[in-house]
This record gives structure tokens, sequence and C-alpha cells, in this order.
């Protein structure tokens, strides 16, 4: 066998030209040319190569990946979603055919049919012919499961405010806060907001966290008594003198981070 | 000297064919978008390599700073991404580029499924292609865990559920993938770390081999 | 003959264009991934704040040791570490603050820390000695002589900033 610069292949394929046992097809019965891999068609290969990395690099500039809030396991409130790519299986699983009792037929056989088949596909397609049309069962069977995935990902994703997810969502450093609970504000604090606002005055699902806030302890002690956006009024129960006390807690807690 | 370093190596283990059957096939003019524009469906392959070979890179680098573990993953990634130059663009090629590898996936299986370049002699490449994009889809799952912020936590929790759910083997299936029966913690971070990291990636690696060797034994289909 | 030649010339062209292009991505693709590698190379290294170590009046002519406690910042870790020096005042009545760590291996010194030499310190790694000014003892394994920490007194309290390195003997 003739070895090195010289050598012949059958077509693009890695069998050599005097190899009689496995022949693909041959090129030549095509009408056009060949080109040599190298220089020729890489370059081709990389310009587009190229110009896919300068956008890919300008989406990473553009669009900084997304961090949100450390793990909090008893954040009752997040809405876990999977990313983009599950969000089809998320959707299935909503239905009442792939949920309850038929838990496992949405979450485990159709799934399982569904890529099952697509693994198998050239034994359940065994037909020589080639062209899509020439093979109407394959190409409406796939077109119906990339349709019912893009569909299902658009129901997914359309309930979702991914805005305000991502608003309620930002990155914080986890507070290392102690609070002291021998203030004499902290027994206010603990009868009025604590319920809300949490032991820790780290927030909760229908509050926000107190820590890190800039109100001044007067603003504050208008705000436990006439409430702010979606606070109600008349929160704060209790005498002047332990309002104002509350309002020093607060501010003392904000001052030592 | 460089040829000469050339020489000394080639006479003693003989590399030109090596590289010279890769340099010097004939690729046909029917996949080259510089002869028909139609012919950039054949780009996806190699454009789910390129990316492919960011993700690995990328990967590299951010794990000079990620540390696997509940107290300090998040943090080490809000570093890496706020204190330390260039991190915004490092974490971010790696976390665009596990979508975008995903829709070319998408795109080279449609490619081939549509033109039926699966039939015989390509059987088995079509399943090996399969199956990279199961591992694919696996690296996307296991990696969005990683930083364990409140997305990776609760989609972590879904997803063993899901497998929980399996008939007979689930509730194995879901301790093994969680390291502890019911806590999704420490444990459950280290595995993921390192199925991420070390197991699908090799597993992945052997795939593309078989998968890259099978085209050139079999060559590109023809066009239709 | 000069169509060959053209042909030749052709895949040089083509040669370099893909060289090009490919250095191009490898560029773009890899410059910010060692940019983010190397930052803490070219991160500026900010020099400690002074920390107030002892009162004045404490400080005797034989050295002692003071330990003083840091809020240190590593990445995402912070923690608090113990700094420790060996001071005393001099016959010229300055305060001398040297760092305890040997210069040979890094070990901890000791002041009189071997009885055969109650007057230098002493480390018990590899048997370094130094005399009580900082200078090392010629002919024992460290090669230079200990650290000198950057001082102030504000107050009538002793803060101590970085050991500086000294010229060797």
């Amino acid at each position: 066998m003739k070895r090195g610069k010289g050598m012949k292949f059958v077509g693009d394929s890695r069998v050599t030209a005097d190899k009689q046992k496995f022949i693909p097809k041959d090129y030549s019965e095509y009408p056009g040319r060949t080109e040599p891999f190298w220089p020729n068609f890489l370059l081709k290969e990389w310009l587009v190569g190229a110009v896919f990395l300068v956008g890919f690099l300008c989406l990473t500039v553009a669009h900084p990946a997304p961090l949100e809030k450390i793990a909090d396991p008893t954040d009752t409130a997040y809405l876990p979603l999977p990313d983009w790519y599950f969000l089809f299986l998320y959707q299935l699983l909503k239905y009442k055919f792939a949920s309850g009792s038929f838990f496992v037929l949405g979450a485990i056989v159709i799934p399982g049919l569904a890529f099952g088949a697509l693994f198998l596909a050239p034994f359940l397609d065994k037909g020589k012919e080639r062209r899509p049309h020439k093979r109407p069962i394959a190409t409406s069977l796939m077109l119906l499961s990339f349709i019912a995935v893009f569909w299902l990902t658009y129901e997914a994703a359309s309930h979702v405010n991914w805005e305000e997810k991502a608003a309620n969502n930002k990155p914080e450093w986890p507070s290392e806060v102690e609070i002291d609970t021998s203030h004499p504000g902290y027994a206010a604090y603990e009868n009025s907001c604590l319920q809300c606002h949490g032991g820790e005055l780290e927030g909760g699902p229908a509050a926000p966290t107190l820590i890190g806030v800039e109100y001044t302890a007067e603003e504050i002690m208008d705000i436990a008594v006439n409430g702010i956006n979606s606070m109600p009024a008349d929160q704060f129960q209790g005498t002047e003198e332990e309002l104002q006390q509350l309002a020093e807690f607060i501010v003392t807690v904000n001052e030592e981070n | 000297m460089l040829q000469k370093m050339y020489d000394w190596i080639d006479e003693r283990v003989d590399i030109t064919p090596l590289w010279r059957d890769i340099a010097d096939h004939e690729v046909p003019e029917h996949v080259n978008p510089a002869h028909h524009f139609s012919a950039f469906v054949y780009c996806f392959g190699g454009l789910t390599f390129f990316v492919t070979v960011i993700q690995i890179l990328s990967g590299m680098f951010l794990t000079m700073y990620y540390v696997p573990d509940i107290e300090n993953a998040w943090r080490s990634v809000y570093y890496l991404q706020t204190q330390v130059q260039a991190g915004q663009i490092v974490r971010g090629m790696h976390h665009w580029g596990a979508s975008v590898v995903i829709v070319m996936l998408f795109l080279h299986t449609l490619r081939v499924f549509f033109q039926g370049a699966y039939k015989k002699p390509r059987e088995l490449n079509w399943m090996v292609g399969v199956l990279i994009f199961f591992v694919m889809l696996a690296l996307g799952l296991t990696g969005y865990l990683l930083p364990w912020d409140n997305k990776a936590y609760f989609a972590t929790v879904v997803t063993l559920q899901i497998a929980e759910q399996v008939p007979f083997i689930g509730e194995m299936a879901k301790t093994l993938l969680n390291g502890d029966p019911s806590i999704v913690g420490a444990q459950t971070l280290a595995r993921f770390f390192a199925i991420h990291v070390f197991f699908l990636p090799a597993a992945l690696f052997v795939l593309m081999a078989v998968h890259f060797i099978m085209i050139r034994k079999q060559g590109i289909s023809g066009p239709l | 003959m000069s169509e060959k030649k053209q042909q030749v010339s052709r895949r040089q062209f083509l040669n370099y264009t893909l060289t090009g292009v490919g250095g191009f991505m490898a560029a773009s693709m890899l410059a910010p991934m060692v940019r983010f590698a190397i930052d803490p190379v070219l991160k500026a290294s900010t020099s400690g704040e002074m920390q107030p170590v002892v009162d004045v009046s404490e400080i005797t002519t034989d050295p002692q040791r003071f330990e003083w406690t840091v809020k240190q910042v590593d990445a995402w870790y912070t923690s608090d570490v113990t700094h420790s020096a060996w001071v005393y005042k001099n016959e010229k009545d300055e305060i001398i603050p040297l760092s305890p760590i040997c210069k040979h291996l890094g070990c901890t010194v000791n002041w009189a820390g071997n009885e055969s030499y109650p007057d230098q310190f002493f480390c018990p790694c590899h048997d370094g000695r130094y005399f009580k000014d900082g200078k090392n003892v010629p002919d024992t394994p460290p090669n230079a002589p200990l650290d000198l920490y950057e001082f102030e007194v504000k107050d009538g309290t002793l803060y101590l900033g970085k050991p500086v390195p000294r010229e060797g003997v």
C-alpha cells in the first residue's frame, strides 16, 4: 500500500482506494468537485466558526450569566424551574394524564418512548429512501414531536414572570449579622414584625429583608405605623416608647453591617 | 530546525500518514456552504464540536476558583463573577455555551434526521450521536446544580424526585445520585461535581472519538 | 510550469489565511480565560493596615512575644488570623519588632529557645540561631536576618504593619 502523501481514499472516507472489502459510495457519481480538507475546506469551516465565535462572545459580554440567591431550602416562595431545554418535560408533568397516578407515564414512559424511538430511528425507518417526503411516517412523527416540544416549552415559559422572578432572586452576600436579642427594641420587633420579616430580619415570602435598608429611625417609625408599598398600615402594636426602641433596633442592626 | 525535529520524529514513528490522512482527504462539494448556501446545515456538527471545545476550556478555567462545597460554592461563584477580571465573561461562556451546544446538537440531529443520513451503513453512528445528546443533557443537568443558588437547589430536588419515580430501581437511583436517602446537600453537590467534571466528560470524549472515527470510515453521506 | 507555481502559492495563501483565522479564534477564545486565570498575579497587593498590638509601656529590653489578631479576607473566605512578633527596646530606647518566622524554612523562632544560647533567637527545626538584633548567626542554616515589622507608635500604643525582609550578612 502506498503511504504518506500519495495515499488515495474513496471519497472523503478513511478507506484507502486499493482496499476492496468495504467501499462506501464514491462521490464521483454526484456532480461537482471535491476539495482537500486542509486547507481549502477547513478554511471555510473556520470562517463560519470565527463569525459564530464573535457573535457568541458578544452574547456573553451583553448578558452576564445569571446567578440567584444562595440556596435556601426554607424559601417556600421560590418557583423551581429547570433550564429551558427541560422545560417541555416540566410542562408535560403538569397535565392530568401525566401526573398524579399517571406520573410514571408522564415522567418515564412518554419521554422514554420518544427518546427510545429517536435512538433506534435507523431500525424503525429501514427503507432505502432518504428524501423526507418519500418517508412520510418518519418525517411527520419528527415534525409532530418537534412541534409538541416547542409548544410545551412555550407554554411553560409564557406562564412565568421572568422579570419578577429575577428581581426577587438577586444574588446578595449571605448575611452574617448577629441579631442582638437583648436589645430593648427586639421585644417590640418580636411582637409586631417577626412574623413577616423573619427571626433574623431576613425577610420572607410576604416581606423583604430588613438588613441593608437605609431608612432613618423616623422613617422606620413612620413605615411601621403607616405601612409602605404592599405593607399595610397599623402593623405595629405597642406604645410610643416601644416604637422608638424598635426603630433604633433596626437602625443598629444595619449600622453593624 | 523545526523541519529537522519533525524529520527526526517521523523517521522513528512515521507520523506523516497520520496527519496526511486527515489533511488530504477530499471533502465533497455538497457540504460546502461556499458552493451552495443551503449547505450551511452541514456546519451544525462542526459548531457543536467547537462549542464543546469552548465548554471544556472554560470549565477547566472555572475550576481554578470554584469549590464544590455547600458553604462556599455560591460564594466562590459570586466572587469569581464579581471580583475576578474577565470572570463574568468566562462564566458567561460556560453558561451560555451550555445552551448553545444544546441548540447546535438539536439542529445537527434534525439535519441528519431529515436527510435520512442515519440509514445504512451509518446506523451505529446515529446511535452514538444520540448517546452524545443524552450525555450533553446530563452535563447540563448536573452543571446547573453547581453554583448552589436557589435555582440549582430546587431544580435538583425536582429532578431527584423524578428519578425516584422510576419503577423498581427508582429509590436506589435517587440515593445513588443524591449521596443520601433524603438530604439534598453536601454529598449531592460533591457527587454532581464529580459526575459533571470527570465521569460525563470521559464518556463524552469516548463517544466523540467513536463518532469522528466512524465519520472518517464511512464518509459524509451523499447529497439528496 | 507557471501554472504549477500558481498552484503552490494559492495553497500557501490558503494555509496562511487558515492559520490566521485559527489564531484569531484561539486568541479570542483564550484571552478572557487566561486573563481570568492570571488575575491573582495582576491584582495590586493590598498593603495591610497597621494593627494595634501592645501598650508601649509593656515593652522591655528583653524580647517578649506579642500576638494580635487580624481579619483576613481570602477571596470568599473570611477568617481571623493570629500574627505574632518578638518586641524589645534596644540600648538607644528604639523599639525593635522582629518577625518570628525563621528565614531558613519558615519555622517559628523563640527567644532563648535553647539553654546553650540564652541570649539568642533559636529555631528548633534545624538549630538556626539569630542574635538579639535579628542578625543570623554565621554558620547556622539561615542566611538572612529576621524580618523587621513596619511599626509606628500612636497614643502610647505600638502599631505593626507588614514584615520587611532585610539584607543578609
